[in-house]
């Protein structure tokens, strides 16, 4: 079963980092995300620019999509980074989810739904490399 | 370059008749198959509702705090994704406004480059290759 992995802190933290820090936040997160990969249950993951450079596109039937600049919400706390990862259950997914090497944020776990039962194509790879 | 498409949605599919969900589905089915089409889809995924969320809080003092619920109990929350690799932020806006949403909001966020820190992205290629 899939799960996704929402990676939400507050943003900026990294700016005054000195490449030496920066170096060691990065070393925590490649050597969290290379494990998910040895295990053979990374899918996909990555990390998003600052919130200040996403837009946000408002769909209304009917009407023509509006678009604007900025994330959906305005909050302190934004969206960060995101994995998809292959666990067996949701038990699995929150022990990954607690291994996320954040010094301060939140992980939000969500099942991944399955309509392919009901016709829909599933085209995501699977994971990147099978579990052992 | 990638770009993350998250979508916020207020109503969920479940609660659609069979034939809803059947004409829903088909045109997710259309959308993401012009997307593999295209080169340009990594992974697409609806999410289970909200109310099957756990979320987990991670302090400073490095303390995991489990609750059950998504991180922010908003009307509209997050219901699915979509990982493209576009030319530019007009491609992914493009694909934004073909999502076969009904009503909701698509976040478009540029994935960032960690490479020069040492961080290797392991997602894997699009689907197929662009034409």
């Amino acid at each position: 079963m899939k799960y996704v992995l929402a990676l939400i802190s507050e943003e900026g933290g990294m700016e005054d980092a000195s490449p030496e820090e920066m170096k060691a936040v990065m070393d925590r997160w490649d050597s969290y995300t290379r494990k998910a990969v040895e295990n053979g249950a990374f899918i996909a993951g990555d990390a998003l620019q600052p919130s200040a450079t996403a837009s946000t596109v408002k769909i209304k039937e009917g009407e023509e999509p509006v678009v604007s600049d900025g994330p959906f919400a305005e909050s302190k706390e934004q969206l960060g980074g995101f994995y998809l990862f292959e666990c067996k259950d949701m038990g699995e997914a929150i022990e990954y989810a607690k291994g996320i090497p954040f010094h301060d944020g939140t992980v939000e776990v969500r099942p991944v739904m399955d309509f392919t039962d009901l016709g829909y194509e599933d085209f995501d790879p699977g994971p990147v490399k099978a579990a052992a | 370059m990638k770009y993350l498409l998250t979508f916020y949605v207020e109503s969920r599919m479940a609660d659609s008749s069979p034939e809803e969900m059947k004409e829903g589905l088909e045109r997710w089915n259309a959308f993401e198959n012009e997307a593999v089409d295209a080169g340009a889809l990594i992974a697409c995924e609806p999410l289970e509702d909200s109310s099957t969320a756990t979320t987990i809080e991670i302090t400073d003092s490095g303390e995991r705090i489990t609750t059950d619920g998504p991180f922010a109990e908003s009307k509209e929350q997050l219901g699915g994704f979509c990982l493209l690799e576009c030319a530019n932020l007009d491609e992914a806006l493009a694909w934004a406004s073909k999502v076969p949403m009904n009503d909701g909001h698509i976040q478009v966020s540029a994935v960032r480059d960690l490479s020069q820190y040492g961080y290797d992205s392991h997602t894997a290629a699009p689907v197929r290759a662009a034409a």
